[in-house]
């Protein structure tokens, strides 16, 4: 029996905007196991990126406990945390968060400069990990912001990669990218699972969901559906947003 | 975080926002070049002055005529009483603890060669003028006893006059210049002085006494009587002797109706002195303005950017940089500003200073207090603000310092 890598139990999120209180996440318990690959669906607004920003340790629960790794993340201190981020994580953001003025090379290399890899080390795992997104050599000195949206998600994807983590969280990795890049995508996912990484995705399309062993569909902050993706009513979710 | 890659961090931060890193410099800079240019410029020009009024030496007092009266202070001008006399002079040159007394008189008048002509103050002296004032004599020598008693019409010459007249390096002793009905012969010419007490010698003409009052003035009167004291620590008891001869010698008994009065250069120091500490006080009152308005661009610089910093501090931390790591990027960053911008301010208010102060003709006095002062607010406006977002974001998760507005 596989050891769980995500235990999750009871998770609320409540976020107090101006005036108005969101309840973004209900109530959500979820277990994944090492070496999962998930899929999370649900329609805009449901709470999908809310649950991967807890996942990823980037932001606390209202109430509700989770684990990861076996270790119950409230108790971990600031410099544990960031360890967590930096070594067992690697998260793709929905709106890649790249730093704007900064060359590609450099956005993939950054999260290596805070980690004891050496210099040389750091250029070929970056060379790698953007070659494994199948990003043009040329586009490797461009500043971020001169990328396309498809571009700046495979250089999010490839930064995700780079200090080898063992849970990788993407949220909406081939949203801005074409039937065929995406593909090649999830190739890339595909085969970082076969080698033993739990993966976690959102999507909204069915064809991306169906690759996945498993998709977890939520809605207005509670997980409706939890099943293997075989099993899975996917093509309810097409165009599902009302 | 490797010493090499938080260098190169920060070198790139820093280049790759060129405007705001140039602004924040900018800011830097003039709060420092003004404090230092300003305070430079006032210490100099106090310095200068007091010099001048230490060059005419400390054991000198000055009698000047004076109506009857009148407290001390800076009031009545020589030309409009008349009490003192070269009888006077000769009367105060006898008392123990003067060393020498020399009457002056003043009058103004063109001096023409056969090419060239002068305005300039011209002043009639005896020898005791030449010790008493500390007078050398480049060329020639000069005026003797015999010239006073004869009222001879020979003529000493200041340096620059001496330069206005004749040209640089040329001794015009034993030529002959016109002065109003007077036809004088120069026998010396003065070593320059520079400023000294209230009178710049080196621009003057000096003629005998006599001869001044004979054909210049048409008064016996003088303007001035210049007094040397043995002992600099017997300044007051010499000042009392001269006040008791000179009232005695008017017939003066109530020394409040005195028609003259007595400077020290003691007491005329420490009057210029509250003048220019004064001039000193707002000077570093602008200074200081300056400083404010500098600081609070530092400020405004650092806070406009703290929206975009802190998302940048969120993708950090969320990629999992330590707080402390990314702390110390941000104190580098701003350290490196403060340092060029001091540098820079340092060097460039120095620079005002020095030129302001040569348009004066004075030396600047850029002192090590204003360098820190100005340095110091600085570096602690720049350092505090620039650390600023990175405390402030260390507080956040990465997503809130990610959606930060
Ligand atoms: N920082 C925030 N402050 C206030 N409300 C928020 C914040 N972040 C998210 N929300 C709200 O929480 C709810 C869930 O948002 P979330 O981003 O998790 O949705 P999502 O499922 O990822 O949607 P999408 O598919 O459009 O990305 C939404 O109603 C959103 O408005
Ligand atoms: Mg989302």
């Amino acid at each position: 029996m596989a050891n769980a890598v995500i235990e999750a139990h009871d998770l609320h999120k409540v976020y107090d905007g101006a005036g108005a209180e969101t309840h973004a996440l209900r109530g959500v318990s979820l277990t994944i196991d090492e070496g999962e690959f998930s899929a999370i669906m649900g329609p805009s607004g449901s709470g999908k990126s809310t649950l991967m920003h807890i996942l990823g340790c980037l932001d606390t629960p209202t109430s509700g406990t989770y684990r990861l790794a076996g270790r119950d993340v409230a108790e971990l201190d600031l410099h544990e945390l960031a360890e967590v981020r930096r070594q067992t994580v690697g998260f793709v953001f929905q709106a890649f968060n790249l730093l704007p003025r900064a060359s590609v090379m450099r956005n993939v290399i950054m999260p290596m400069l805070y980690t004891r890899v050496s210099p040389d080390e750091r250029d070929d795992r970056a060379a790698a990990a953007l070659r494994a997104v199948s990003l043009d050599e040329k586009l490797w000195t461009h500043k971020s912001n001169e990328l396309s949206g498809g571009q700046m998600q495979r250089v999010a994807i490839a930064r995700s990669l780079v200090n080898d983590p063992s849970l990788i969280l993407a949220d909406e990795p081939t949203g801005n990218l074409d039937t065929a890049t995406g593909d090649s995508v999830m190739d890339l996912f595909r085969t970082l699972n076969a080698e033993g990484r739990t993966i976690v995705l959102i999507t909204h399309e069915p064809v991306i969901a169906s690759q996945a062993h498993r998709v977890i569909r939520l809605q207005d902050g509670l997980i409706v559906e939890d099943a293997t993706s075989a099993n899975a009513d996917i093509r309810q979710y097409q165009g599902g947003e009302a | 975080m490797r010493l090499s890659d938080l260098i190169s961090e920060t070198f790139h931060s820093l280049t790759s926002n060129k405007v705001r890193s140039g602004l924040t410099i900018l800011g830097i800079v003039v709060g420092i070049a003004s404090v230092i240019a300003m305070l430079g410029i006032g210490a100099g020009a106090q310095k200068s002055i007091e010099d001048s009024v230490q060059a005419a030496g400390s054991n000198i007092l000055t009698i000047m005529p004076s109506s009857p009266g009148g407290g001390g202070g800076f009031r009545s001008s020589a030309s409009s009483v008349q009490s003192l006399t070269s009888e006077d002079a000769a009367a105060l040159a006898e008392l123990p603890l003067v060393s020498g007394a020399a009457p002056e008189a003043q009058g103004a008048g063109q001096i023409v060669t056969k090419s060239e002509n002068a305005n300039a103050s011209i002043i009639g002296a005896t020898p005791a003028y030449q010790t008493v004032k500390g007078l050398t004599v480049k060329w020639g020598t000069f005026l003797s006893d015999r010239n006073n008693k004869t009222s001879a019409q020979v003529i000493v010459l200041g340096s620059t006059l001496a330069e206005d007249l004749f040209g640089t390096d040329v001794d015009p002793t034993g030529q002959q210049i016109r002065s109003g009905s007077m036809l004088l012969t120069i026998v010396g010419v003065l070593e320059e002085k520079g400023t000294s007490g209230f009178t710049n010698v080196d621009s003057s003409a000096i003629i005998p006494l006599t001869t001044l009052q004979r054909y210049v003035t048409g008064s016996e009167y003088l303007s001035t009587i210049t007094i040397t004291v043995t002992d600099e620590a017997q300044m007051t008891a010499a000042e009392d002797s001269v006040t008791a001869l000179l009232l005695s010698r008017h017939g003066i008994s109530d020394s409040t109706q005195a028609d003259f009065r007595i400077m020290n250069m003691a007491d005329l120091l420490s009057s210029i002195t509250t003048i220019t500490g004064t001039f000193t006080a707002l000077l570093a009152a602008i200074a200081g303005i300056s400083l404010l308005v500098g600081g609070i661009g530092i400020m405004n610089m650092m806070l406009t950017t703290v929206t975009e910093r802190t998302r940048e501090i969120g993708l950090r931390k969320a990629i999992g940089a330590d707080d402390n790591v990314i702390s110390m990027q941000f104190l580098a960053e701003s350290v490196v500003l403060t340092l060029l911008g001091g540098a820079i301010g340092i060097a460039l208010g120095w620079v005002i200073a020095v030129v302001v102060a040569n348009l004066l003709s004075m030396s600047a006095v850029v002192s090590l207090d204003a360098i820190l002062l100005a340095a110091g607010v600085c570096a602690f406006i720049g350092v505090v603000f620039g650390y600023y977002p990175a405390r402030r974001a260390a507080a956040m998760s990465p997503i809130e310092a990610l959606r930060y507005q």
